[in-house]
């Protein structure tokens, strides 16, 4: 009996499809959708074999020039408006398995078949997908219902009517304030602030606290922990022995920046572009310092021009990935397999970002130098007789600010007696010579030379164009003693570009340290020469050029003459070279800004073009994703085809549109109208029934639970026991780490324990190591930070379980917050009760409550058989220590592992 | 969303529930589990593509066991994995590749033609060459030639297969061992084992399914990268069991805590948990009960595990152990006992085989012949020990590093060099298999009369890797993973299995 119902339901099915054929058939007039109908079936059934990897019998479905091109048979696959004619559709209807397509696959279905025939019935159009479709103003829908609160809610709202689900009730006002203070600022607000907020009964007391926290200057430190992810920002440069680097200060400007609510597009612009925006001062030099952390490799031995290009090319990947939600590194090798990005276009971007001045030198250079002290008032000094007497002041306060443009040694070649020593330096030995080429000496007064010279007697000689060519300069070097030295070489006028060959002569024998030289610059005339102080002016220029004040790594566009070819790789190989080609940007995008520039100015004016379809919708899903655990499209990395398609679109729009066109970029009033929705303040608890209708809560019919972050971990332990450090800036600090964590082959530096307050600094100041991260944030789902980590993909594992447990960084904390639970009351029920309210806001449950008491009677009759391992536990052996106070860390740190305390409710 | 968008969703969503259901262990997770991890499953299915191919192919991560044992694709011989992996690149000629010809050009100019168009680490100029700096003989049934270097593998030469035209394109340390381990010369891409227990789980779940132990004072040039897991979650990233401190980070209670407390505490953090998962029905919630109570066995299972003290003496006699040392044979015997209580895959690096001839440590006639000394024996044991446990058949031994090293003696900026040293050479260099389904007593590839260039039997780091899957029984072409919107493999677009190898 039970075998027949099947049968007959299925032939009820067949029934119905093959009526809901005909009237399909009947009605072709319903216009195919390419992006939703179409195109999903191009992505599965044809593109592996037919798109931008491979295009099998010479198809390829990627692009509509190319599936309308003759075929290697010499047919035609689609003919628009004729789909009998169509080889696409006679081989996807072929009965003959070795003729019908998907060749060796399952055969498409009868529906996907007549979606197909009636697209190219219909003209074969092909449509944008709609990330890349500018973002338009959507209409907000108009339900009528008490929950919503503003137009957020109607959205989503709307679709919730449609499944016949109700959203959630508010979550009560304590879960609310750790939500939303955990969101904004990282942090549990802090008790006066989370008091205010719960006692207040006034309407808006909700909307106050969520100014407050948008006001603190937490809140620049949360959203730079998350920023720091997306820059791969880190305190070592990778690789190798992954030696120190000190690019912290733009870390700094990214706090800042998110406190001071600067605009989203001036942010992206002084990140890309900083050192290009007119002004550009000390504080957008150092935004760019964002794409100078990228690796760079310092082992013996390594090409530096394939890890510069290694460098260009993570700077672009990280450009689209993290900005623009794109997997456009796919297009490196070959064209995208599933968007509609060309070969071609991967390098017509890099051009944009190929003529920066690093070249992966362990120096870093270009650096932006941070005069400081007497450096700092000789620094300010001398501009001013520069701008008085010299007619290129502009020139040499640039020098000051950066040393460029400089040409790095390294580039020398031709040696006798020479080489290039470490493949860093080039250093000759005696009576050694070398070539510099090309360099353009029209207008140039001076050489600048950066040398280390360990010999006595030593004669540099410059020539031009060759040995035998025109003496430029003879010069006496210094014995420098193993130190870095840059004298100022008086050059004769001579115009042109020309080859530099160097000779060195000294009596002293070679083995020793051969002449090395860093870097040469090439300089316009010094002038004021009449001035009086024109020799201190000098001899000043020279200190501060060989001063070593603090520098932070930043971008520098190469001059006119230093500018390099963008080539195409052939399958990204960079050795294999194909044809030039210029900057530009993707056609499927929008269009450059008329008034752009061919550089990366020009390309940051793109990026924050308000046509940009990625750049808004990226950052409105990422924060999103920040406070809801899930972005509104999944997938931030992927806003392509290949991503999930975000239910909410409609809702992606609008935030984006009102993002650009009524915040004006402002960030903190796009988190505002996000967290003041009716949605977001939805409570997290949920029912059996939901969970299965919704189990990843796509139509957000309540609020998400989502685990804390490693750095909201520790930050919020550091908050509750009193612990935390308020302290902003500077340095980043080495908190408690275990042993042995760092052991880089050839670097000698030790995670050394920071002192004082140092030791409890919020996680962001923790100090990144790439080969080896502080380990409860790789615990915690953090990525090393090698390349831009665009998505933390959350685990649940023991080894987070033992990190919280037995972690001494966490111990610590729980000791302290222990003793601060035993002072608050003589009762030990009471101390748990206040313990618990300080964490969470609210009270304890008595049946939560009861566990903890018996956890703490437990232990606390252990410790008082075991006075060793009561002190032993509170830090000192030797120490006396009082049971009770041992009991009670137990407890604490029970308390610091519990599920409503990692997790945001 | 239009209604196509909608239904198509819906289909996706049915998929990952059907998914979820299939793959998960825990009943009450059986109807309703959906986690946040969950939603990493979801976001990894949705990007995929060919859904409808064989299961392995796609991305299966589940959350609430995401180590949970797994078959292959097809039936492998090895169940695991001991991968040996010397850092810094030890001389195959003064180990493996026996060179009289080589003896005879001690001392000469390197001809040119060996220089023309070439780049080298350190060689500039015209370096001389240099004679192998060890004595060579045939050993076992297979009559392989070994230098008297390594007088105890010289007994265990008929259970390797020796690959002697071993090549890369990568000749600095960091970037060749990124791409031996991960298929990839720049950071950012799944290890091997990672791989390997992503597509396999683990057979313990008290202990980490992937183990790490580094020796010889630092860790390998590519940091923690050559065990990072890239794309893959986090939680298939190697577990660095470490000599001294705790064993595995964190493992240790905090002092003056006794096991009975932690007990207790998780206990308590359990109990708590529960009442709120009442409250709050979010599966997840029972999840990280299920870390906790598996914490708790961990803190048990990982010290024993890592404690050689009760090995018997004769075990201690044959690798050359010194319990409570930090030493390469401590890791080789603990590498045992792992693999004998079903950890999957166990990575050893050994560091400082960088023969330049800057110092007597780093000379291959003097510090060279003392690192043979300290793994000789112990690898020896291993294939002794694992075969007397009927464990060779099903555990795959691979020995190797991220290069060899020029027949050229070192000129390091053109000048001599104070000891005998050789360069980094991607172009040829020597590795072995053992064990695991590999046909021992057998050579694949040979190179030039001087080791300079492999001749036939071209092997790369993607041919290694895809035998590894292949012993393991994984397709290397079709195991993959959905990432940035495209499936990735361990192999990248090359490796081909070596089948001369494989019995």
């Amino acid at each position: 009996m039970k075998l027949r119902f099947p049968k007959k339901a299925l032939l009820l099915v067949s029934v119905i499809l093959v009526i809901a054929f005909i009237v399909l058939a009947i009605y072709p007039t319903q216009t195919i959708d390419f992006n939703t109908q179409v195109k999903p079936i191009l992505n599965k059934k044809c593109i592996a074999c037919h798109g931008g990897v491979k295009q099998q019998a010479g198809f390829s479905v990627l692009f509509r020039e190319e599936a309308l091109q003759k075929t290697e048979s010499g047919k035609y696959a689609i003919v628009p408006g004729k789909p009998g004619q169509s080889e696409m559709i006679k081989r996807i209807t072929n009965t003959d398995p070795e003729e019908r397509m998907p060749y060796k696959h399952e055969p498409l279905s009868g529906e996907e078949i007549s979606i197909l025939k009636k697209w190219i019935k219909q003209g074969a159009k092909w449509g944008k997908h709609w990330a890349y479709v500018p973002v338009e103003e959507p209409k907000v829908p108009n339900e009528k219902n008490s929950w919503i609160k503003n137009n957020i809610d109607q959205f989503v709202y709307s679709k919730l009517k449609k499944e016949n689900i109700e959203p959630s009730v508010a979550a009560d006002k304590a879960t609310l304030l750790r939500r939303v203070s955990l969101d904004i600022a990282g942090l549990p607000a802090d008790s006066i602030v989370g008091a205010t907020y719960l006692n207040d009964v006034s309407e808006n007391a909700y909307e106050k606290l969520t100014d407050a926290l948008l006001a603190s200057p937490a809140y620049g430190e949360k959203w730079t922990s998350l920023w720091m992810d997306l820059a791969r920002y880190s305190d070592t440069k990778g690789y190798e022995s992954d030696q120190p680097r000190k690019i912290w200060k733009y870390r700094d400007w990214l706090i800042k920046a998110f406190n001071s609510d600067k605009p989203y597009n001036d942010f992206l612009m002084e990140q890309i572009a900083g050192d290009l925006m007119p002004g550009a001062d000390d504080d957008k030099y150092i935004a760019t310092a964002f794409h100078r952390n990228s690796l760079n490799n310092d082992e013996g031995g390594t090409e530096n021009e394939e890890f510069r290009t290694a460098a260009v090319m993570d700077r672009v990947n990280t450009t689209w990935t993290a900005l623009m939600g794109t997997t456009f590194n796919c297009v490196q090798c070959h064209s995208h397999p599933y968007d509609p990005f060309k070969h071609e276009e991967y390098y017509k971007f890099m051009a944009y970002f190929n003529n920066t001045r690093d070249e992966d030198l362990p120096a870093e250079y270009p650096m932006l130098r941070h005069y400081a002290k007497e450096d700092s008032s000789k620094f300010i000094q001398l501009k001013d007789w520069l701008h008085t007497n010299s007619g290129n002041s502009a020139w040499y306060v640039s020098f000051l600010k950066t040393l460029q443009p400089a040409v790095n040694s390294h580039l020398c070649d031709n040696y006798t007696k020479g080489l290039l020593y470490q493949n860093n330096h080039a250093s000759l030995d005696m009576d050694g010579t070398c070539r510099l080429p090309a360099i353009t000496t029209t207008g140039k007064a001076h050489m600048l030379l950066r040398y280390l010279n360990n010999k006595g007697s030593a004669t540099l000689f410059i020539y031009a164009d060759s040995l035998k060519g025109q003496l430029l300069s003879k010069v006496a070097l210094a014995n420098t003693n193993s130190k870095w030295k840059v004298d100022m070489i008086n050059l004769p006028p001579i115009a042109g570009t020309h080859d530099l060959w160097f000779r060195f002569e000294t009596t002293m024998e070679k083995d020793e340290l051969p002449l090395l030289f860093d870097w040469f610059a090439f300089a316009p005339a010094f002038s004021g020469t009449v001035d009086k102080n024109y020799a201190a002016a000098k001899n000043n220029f020279i200190e501060l050029v060989m001063a070593e004040p603090e520098t932070t790594p930043i971008m520098v566009e190469n001059n006119s003459e230093q500018k390099r070819v963008t080539n195409i790789f052939d399958r990204g190989s960079w050795l294999s070279k194909g044809d030039e080609v210029q900057p530009d940007v993707p056609h499927i995008m929008n269009p450059l800004p008329a008034n752009a520039p061919a550089n990366r100015l020009g390309l940051a004016m793109w990026l924050t073009d308000k046509k940009n379809p990625l750049t808004a919708r990226t950052m409105v899903n990422r924060l999103w994703e920040q406070l809801f655990g899930t972005g509104l499209a999944e997938t931030l990395e992927d806003l392509g085809t290949q991503g999930v398609p975000p239910l909410h679109k409609e809702l992606l729009d609008y935030l984006s549109w009102k993002f650009m066109h009524e915040y004006n970029w402002s960030v903190k009033k796009l988190l505002k109208e996000i967290v003041m929705s009716a949605t977001y303040r939805q409570s997290s608890k949920t029912t059996d029934e939901l969970i299965q209708k919704d189990p990843n809560n796509i139509l957000l019919a309540r609020m998400s639970r989502t685990r804390l972050t490693g750095e909201q971990m520790r930050d919020q332990a550091l908050a509750v026991s009193n612990l935390l450090s308020k302290k902003m800036y500077g340095e980043s600090v080495m908190p408690y780490q275990p042993e042995k964590i760092w052991a880089s082959p050839y670097n000698p530096f030790q995670w050394k324990l920071s002192e004082g307050e140092d030791q409890y600094r919020r996680a962001v100041y923790t100090y990144w190591k790439r080969t080896a991260p502080y380990p409860s944030m790789i615990n915690f789902d953090g990525g090393s930070r090698e390349v831009c980590v665009v998505r933390r993909i959350r685990t649940n594992t023991p080894l987070q379980a033992l990190n919280s447990l037995n972690d001494s960084a966490y111990l610590v904390l729980a000791r302290q917050f222990a003793i601060n639970m035993r002072k608050a009351d003589p009762l030990v029920k009471k101390q748990i009760e206040t313990g618990y309210q300080k964490m969470l806001y609210q009270p304890i449950a008595p049946a939560k409550l009861n566990v903890l008491l018996d956890l703490y009677e437990q232990t606390v009759t252990e410790y008082k058989k075991d006075k060793t391992a009561a002190n032993a536990l509170m830090g000192d052996k030797n120490k006396t220590a009082l049971p009770e106070d041992a009991a009670m860390v137990v407890v604490a740190n029970a308390m610091m592992n519990l599920d409503e305390w990692v997790n945001k409710n | 969303m239009t209604q196509q968008e909608l239904h198509n969703w819906r289909l996706q969503h049915d998929a990952q529930n059907k998914y979820l259901q299939h793959h998960t262990r825990r009943h009450f997770l059986s109807q309703s589990a959906m986690g946040l991890g969950a939603l990493a499953l979801g976001s990894l299915l949705g990007c995929g593509t060919n859904k409808t191919t064989n299961s392995v192919t796609e991305n299966f991560f589940d959350p609430i066991n995401p180590l949970a044992p797994r078959p292959p694709m097809f039936p492998g011989k090895a169940k695991s994995v001991i991968y040996i992996h010397m850092a810094g690149a030890p001389s195959q000629l003064e180990l493996f590749s026996y060179k009289p010809e080589l003896a005879k050009l001690d001392g000469q100019d390197c001809p040119p033609s060996l220089l023309k168009g070439k780049k080298f680490a350190f060689i500039r100029g015209v370096p001389k060459m240099l004679g192998p700096q060890a004595a060579f003989r045939q050993h076992g049934q297979s009559g392989l030639w070994l230098s008297d270097n390594l007088p105890h593998l010289s007994t265990v030469v008929d259970d390797m297969a020796m690959l002697q035209a071993v090549t890369t394109d990568q000749f600095n340390h960091a970037p060749a061992q990124l791409l031996m381990h991960s298929g990839s010369a720049r950071q950012g891409r799944p290890s091997l084992g990672s791989w390997v227990t992503y597509g396999l789980g683990t057979e313990n779940k008290n202990l980490p399914g992937f183990v790490v132990l580094t020796s010889g004072g630092n860790n390998p040039d590519a940091g923690k990268s050559v065990w990072g897991s890239g794309f893959l979650p986090s939680v298939y990233q190697g577990v660095q069991c470490r000599g001294e401190g705790d064993p595995v980070l964190f493992i240790k209670d905090p002092d003056g805590m006794n096991r009975d407390i932690r007990k207790a505490s998780i206990d308590a953090i359990n109990k708590i948990n529960q009442q709120q998962y009442e409250e709050y029905k979010d599966p997840e919630i029972l999840s990280r009960i299920a870390q906790y109570e598996m914490a708790y066995k961990m803190q048990i299972s990982v010290p024993e595990v890592m404690n050689i003290n009760d090995e018997p003496a004769y075990i201690h006699e044959m690798y050359g152990t010194k319990p409570g040392e930090a030493r390469f044979a401590n890791n080789v015997l603990l590498a045992r006992k792992l693999v004998e209580k079903g950890v999957r895959f166990v990575q050893l690096f050994d560091w400082g085989w960088d023969a330049h001839g800057d110092s007597p440590e780093n000379a291959v006639d003097v510090g060279l012949i003392n690192k043979c000394r300290t793994v000789d024996k112990p690898i020896t044991a291993l294939i002794l020990d694992l075969k007397q446990r009927g464990l060779l058949d099903e555990t795959l031994v691979i020995w190797g590093s991220e290069f060899g090293r020029t027949p050229m003696m070192e000129n390091r900026e053109g000048k001599t060099m104070p000891f005998k040293g050789r360069d980094h050479h991607g172009a040829a260099f020597s590795m072995w298999m053992a064990g695991g389904g590999i046909k021992g007593g057998t050579t694949y590839g040979e190179t030039d009369e001087i080791g300079y260039d492999i001749t036939n039997g071209k092997t790369e780091a993607f041919d290694i890797q895809a035998t590894i899957l292949h012993q393991l029984g994984f397709d290397h072409e079709k195991f993959t993973y959905q990432s940035q919107g495209r499936p990735f493999r361990l192999t990248d677009v090359g490796g081909k299995v070596i089948h001369d190898i494989v019995s």
